[in-house]
């Protein structure tokens, strides 16, 4: 499979810390991908230069098709980002989120399906700041398909929703997975890596320290003789809470 | 292009959606006006006159009643005794004591005119001023009515707009000033800071939208609701109130655009130092306050003390109140204005110079 992103010995120094010292991978075209490692490893830093919003030190880092190192600007046409704590205009109704993007691409769009796609199409004339938390996510991801992204960015897509609301964005993702599109994610949730990413990348002060799926990641570590010990247990806590509670998405 | 004005109408259209900004935008400066016109609270057209006849003759009785007849003076009769009385106590601006000897004809040579003695009210110095002014003028038209001589000097245009001056005339171009200047400042500030520090900026320049066309758009929506905002107050100035617009409005509407293009400049000047939302209401008091009691938005410029009176006349408020109050109250023309003018350009250059260099759309 051809590579979408190829990341070779990526910098960036902030003063004395080195936020992302000599990173390398690559991500395939169609996969899901997801760079994880605790706070501060440097993956919003690293997401941040491959979507065009920073400047690398040194380095390349090529998407769909453009080195965002010499042209940080140009890339953005071509990708969706959702960024982790930002926030859309107050006073916009919900459809008008997703025209006002698709404006600022030059694009016209039909905001209607893109709503359906991401299940709001009822919450089209609801402003943005009005929805929940699960339902803005949705909303970030609709706005971040309104140019026919390569690749989409997604920065912890689902910190802060309850189980419900994160399993139905797993669903979502799964879907743009479906139609072709490259899905580019962090995060700090372990079993949300395991059950939706086809590879991921372990990060942590500011390298690259693991990269495969995340099967062949699990095999290598038992191989090398880990063991805990097994609890033969067949459900766990967030069974019970979504066999108590349901699976039905909740309104806020 | 079509971006620009694209992203103009969908700002506008959420702005009508967004009811405190609608409010300080648009109905408070409305309010201000209303109060402060119904309320007359200025006083600054009336004159209180206080007349001492001692002569109460056809003569003086002709006098009395033409001063009564001047729409700024309001003119009560009574003995010596209660309006000095009525003056000492600040009823009165201005008491005119008429002798008993009062009488309108041609002096003959070597012999005395009758004397007319005015007290006047210190503490109200701008209504004496204009009390005398009119004194003078209906004295010199009797004058020359009496000895049949035509004026050497015109003063009939002089004499229309000190009568007709209401106190909501005088206030009208000062709330236009001063909501130029909420709209300009606050728009700035409560938009940018906060959208900053939500992250909505960061989330807008994430697409290929360009600084320039994101900037451009933003300043258009504030001058077209800068245009708006004075088309609508001095639409409600005319016909509720009865204002008189003597200079011309798209004269009015070029200082407004200026005087928006300057505060806008001034705001983002400002913004390049507020970091968070919190900071911006304080902010927003310690620039826009000094200016609304300084620059003459209420009240004449003359009541401001001397020491203060160099802060007011650099202050950026006060060339833009100035300008459309010239324009507004005495029509005065672009050239007649055109040191106001060169204020506003100035602090106008000033403030984008800071702006310029200081000014981040993120942190």
């Amino acid at each position: 499979m051809a590579a979408i992103v190829s990341v070779r010995d990526l910098t960036k120094h902030y003063g004395q810390l080195k936020a992302v010292d000599g990173v390398s991978f690559d991500v395939a075209q169609g996969e899901v991908f997801a760079l994880l490692g605790p706070n501060g490893a440097g993956k919003t830093t690293t997401v941040e230069i491959l979507e065009g919003l920073r400047h690398a030190d040194s380095g390349t880092a090529v998407v769909a098709g453009i080195d965002v190192t010499k042209d940080p600007s140009g890339v953005k046409e071509r990708i969706g980002v959702q960024l982790q704590s930002s926030a859309f205009p107050e006073n916009f109704l919900a459809r008008e989120i997703v025209e006002l993007f698709a404006l600022f691409y030059k694009r016209k769009v039909d905001a209607m399906a893109l709503l359906r796609a991401v299940g709001l199409e009822d919450k089209a004339k609801q402003k943005s700041e009005k929805l929940s938390g699960g339902q803005r996510q949705r909303l970030s991801i609709a706005v971040a398909m309104v140019n026919e992204p390569q690749v989409l960015f997604l920065d912890e897509p689902t910190t802060g929703l309850d189980p419900q609301a994160r399993r139905n964005l797993w669903e979502l993702i799964r879907d743009i997975r479906k139609r072709g599109t490259t899905v580019f994610l962090t995060t700090h949730y372990l079993d949300e890596a395991e059950v939706l990413c086809d590879r991921v990348a372990i990060m942590d002060s500011g390298r690259i320290i693991a990269q495969d799926t995340p099967r062949a990641l699990i095999e290598s570590l038992l191989a090398r003789g880990f063991s805990k010990p097994m609890l033969q247990q067949q459900a766990n806590l967030e069974d019970v809470f979504l066999d108590v509670t349901g699976h039905a998405l909740r309104e806020e | 292009m079509a971006q620009i004005v694209g992203y103009t109408a969908k700002l506008l259209r959420a702005y009508t959606r967004d009811w405190v900004a609608l409010f300080f935008g648009f109905f408070f400066p409305l309010i201000f006006m209303s109060l402060f016109g119904i309320l007359n609270f200025g006083s600054f057209g009336h004159v209180a006159m206080g007349i001492v006849d001692n002569a109460n003759n056809a003569d003086s009785q002709a006098f009395r009643a033409g001063l009564a007849k001047i729409a700024t003076l309001q003119v009560t009769s009574g003995s010596s005794e209660d309006e000095l009385a009525a003056l000492q106590k600040g009823d009165r601006d201005i008491v005119l004591v008429m002798p008993a000897d009062f009488r309108i004809a041609p002096a003959r040579p070597g012999s005395a005119v009758p004397t007319l003695t005015v007290y006047e009210n210190q503490g109200r110095g701008e209504q004496v001023a204009v009390g005398s002014a009119i004194l003078t003028q209906v004295i010199d038209q009797m004058s020359f009515g009496v000895t049949q001589t035509a004026p050497v000097v015109a003063t009939k245009r002089e004499a229309v707009q000190g009568r007709n001056l209401k106190y909501v005339d005088f206030l009208t171009p000062g709330i236009v000033g001063m909501t130029i200047m909420q709209l300009g400042i606050a728009g700035v500030m409560f938009t940018f800071v906060v959208d900053r520090q939500r992250g909505v900026i960061r989330r807008i320049m994430a697409t290929p939208l360009s600084r320039r066309n994101y900037m451009a758009a933003h300043v258009l929506e504030r001058l077209i609701l800068a245009i708006l905002q004075v088309l609508i107050l001095v639409a409600v100035a005319v016909f509720a109130f009865k204002v008189n617009i003597v200079g011309s409005l798209p004269l009015v509407l070029l200082i407004t655009l200026l005087g928006s293009g300057m505060f806008l400049c001034f705001g983002f000047a400002v913004s390049a130092f507020v970091t968070t939302e919190n900071q911006a209401p304080a902010i927003m008091q310690l620039v826009t306050l000094p200016q609304m009691f300084l620059s003459g938005v209420f009240f004449s410029r003359d009541a401001v003390p001397a020491f203060l009176k160099p802060v007011s006349d650099a202050l950026p408020l006060t060339f833009l109140n100035d300008a459309l109050r010239q324009v507004s109250t005495a029509g005065a023309g672009i050239l007649d204005i055109r040191a106001d003018l060169i204020g506003i350009v100035v602090w106008a250059a000033i403030t984008f110079f800071i702006a310029f260099r200081f000014f981040k759309l993120e942190t």
